[in-house]
């Protein structure tokens, strides 16, 4: 668990990469729609 | 010392050099509104995260994390989640297409065009112009403050070179050079983040084991002690959240839902940089490389401020908050005790980065909505536009330059930095976000509505501000000079009220006051002028 016991601190780091992640799909999948 | 002056001077020719650039490529009007329309996507999603993250992004934010932990991760969520993706794909998009179709250069002059009001124009353009300056002075206060701290040199000098600077940079270049100039900033702070992230991590034997130790800390002989105060305020740990409902826990909560991770929605420097890109297929590219940059500023702030306690200890026994002595002291004790010496002079101008690309950005929208909103569309002055928007802009920055040598004289122990930063979000949100959204969602918006809710919002936010919120009401003054007291409410059986943000109570008060105006109003019927969008709103 990425060394952090607490669940709600182990959220807030996985979705803050996961946030940055959904961007960059986001922007690859959209790369050419308007 | 030689890496700091060398660090220094190269950053100054190069942003003199894409100043210069700029003011070479504006020929019209809207390059220097508007850099042309036609921004690469890149380049525009650096601007908006550098405009966005300033110093004390960095080293206020980065400080909280260091004694209040990594709870404060969940403004990185929310920042990446509500200041890019939905700021991107739900407003931008909107906001660059009626923008584009009204040929609007501003937040206000596009609030203005959609309800067909020139009134809401001036109004909009007035209050960004007056109370901008304070969100300007605690941005410059920021840089001004560690260059002094690192450099030894006198803060009133520093005060002056930087504005001289900011003065030539904006002035000169409009947005253009602002925007090649966010561009290198932005990638100057992304290359010095990333390096302290990496570093930190090894220094401590990887991700999990720094966590764990960190996870560890609490229990280390000596450290019970020194978070005393902090567990009585519902601190539990730098890995754990703190206790639902303590202070500690109102202070993490508060500041997240309600200054910065709302508020991001409603800044006309950010939503301007909307309308500087062609098409909706150029914020879809942008959003790829807005939430990385996002994760970089204020993920690596907050998870090397918080690991940082971790380093203190080890070296010197005191947890960050102690070993550094205040909360804005913390990251920047951290790089000089632990990182190499080199880093402290480029980790300078990283931050001398994040402060100028925030300011120049604060500098222009103040020239814009006073000289452009205010002046021109408004008022209906003669003179032309650029020219409107130069002297305003150096209005505005001598009066944030006077704010900042004011706060410097103010005691050091309020967290201005912050206060200010947050009070202009709160503000902005009040006052713009509900006909924000009514602008670019609610075809059947009456303009009347929305200047209701623009009126309500502004004077809540502005009487909460001054009078009840004691945060901000003490450090303004002007309470203790009418009342005798840092809020009106304190000591009353309202006392409560005293600790609560101004957005809380102004933003849903602005809502409300539009929806009943809507509702006695009525729909905008066909054949009124505030349909104006009636093929696009």
């Amino acid at each position: 668990m990425l060394g952090l016991p607490d669940v709600s601190i182990w959220l807030a780091y996985v979705l803050s990469i996961g946030g940055a992640v959904l961007c960059v799909i986001y922007g690859i999948v959209h790369w050419n729609k308007d | 010392m030689i890496y700091i002056i060398v660090s220094l001077s190269l950053y100054a020719v190069i942003m003199a050099v894409l100043s210069f650039i700029g003011y070479r490529k504006t020929k019209s009007t809207s390059d220097y509104l508007l850099a042309g329309r036609e921004i690469h996507p890149i380049i525009m999603a650096v601007s908006y995260g550098a405009t966005f993250i300033s110093t004390s992004a960095i080293v206020g934010f980065g400080g909280a994390a260091g004694q209040f932990g990594m709870g404060l991760l969940w403004l990185t969520v929310l920042n990446i989640l509500v200041g890019v993706l939905i700021a991107f794909i739900v407003f931008g998009k909107k906001t660059r297409e009626i923008g584009h179709k009204l040929g609007t250069n501003t937040m206000p002059e596009l609030l203005s065009q959609r309800f067909d009001s020139r009134f809401m124009q001036g109004y909009a353009g007035l209050l960004i112009f007056l109370f901008m300056p304070i969100y300007a002075s605690a941005v410059l206060k920021g840089i001004v403050d560690y260059v002094a701290k690192y450099t030894g040199a006198n803060f009133d000098v520093i005060l002056i070179v930087l504005s001289v600077l900011s003065a030539v940079f904006v002035i000169m270049g409009g947005l253009k050079g602002i925007m090649f100039a966010d561009a290198f900033n932005g990638a100057i702070m992304f290359a010095g983040m990333a390096f302290l992230i990496i570093y930190t991590y090894s220094l401590l034997g990887g991700v999990n084991e720094a966590h764990e130790a960190l996870t560890r800390l609490p229990d280390m002989s000596g450290v019970k002690e020194q978070t005393d105060g902090l567990v009585k305020g519902g601190f539990s740990g730098w890995t754990s959240m703190p206790k639902m409902g303590t202070p500690v826990w109102w202070n993490i909560v508060s500041t997240l839902v309600a200054g910065v991770g709302i508020g991001v929605l409603a800044q006309p420097q950010l939503s301007v940089k909307f309308m500087t890109v062609k098409s909706g297929r150029e914020l879809n590219r942008a959003v790829l490389s807005g939430g990385i940059f996002i994760l970089f500023m204020t993920g690596v702030a907050f998870t090397v401020g918080a690991l940082s306690n971790v380093s203190f200890y080890n070296e010197t026994g005191e947890i960050a908050i102690k070993a550094a002595g205040a909360n804005d002291a913390i990251i920047p004790s951290f790089i000089k005790m632990f990182l190499p010496d080199w880093f402290g002079g480029i980790f300078l101008v990283v931050l001398m980065a994040a402060g100028i690309s925030t300011l120049n950005a604060l500098v222009h929208s103040m020239g814009t909505a006073l000289g452009r909103d205010f002046l021109k569309q408004s008022l209906k002055l003669k003179t032309n536009t650029v020219k409107l928007t130069r002297i305003a802009m150096g209005i505005g920055l001598v009066i944030s330059a006077i704010l900042t040598w004011l706060s410097g004289k103010l005691d050091v122990s309020m967290a201005i930095i912050a206060i200010g930063t947050s009070l202009f979000y709160g503000l902005c949100a009040a006052t713009f976000l509900p006909t924000y959204i009514a602008a670019l969602f609610i075809k059947k918006f009456p303009k009347k509505a929305a200047l209701a809710s623009m009126i309500s919002g502004s004077a809540i936010s502005l009487f909460w501000l001054f009078f009840v919120q004691e945060k901000t009401a003490g450090s303004l003054q002007i309470c203790k000079m009418l009342f005798g007291t840092t809020s009106i409410v304190k000591g009353t059986a309202l006392n409560t009220f005293s600790m609560v943000d101004a957005i809380v109570i102004a933003l849903p008060l602005s809502v409300i006051t539009g929806m009943i105006a809507w509702a006695i109003i009525g729909n905008v019927r066909e054949s009124e002028p505030a349909g104006v969008l009636n093929s696009a709103g």
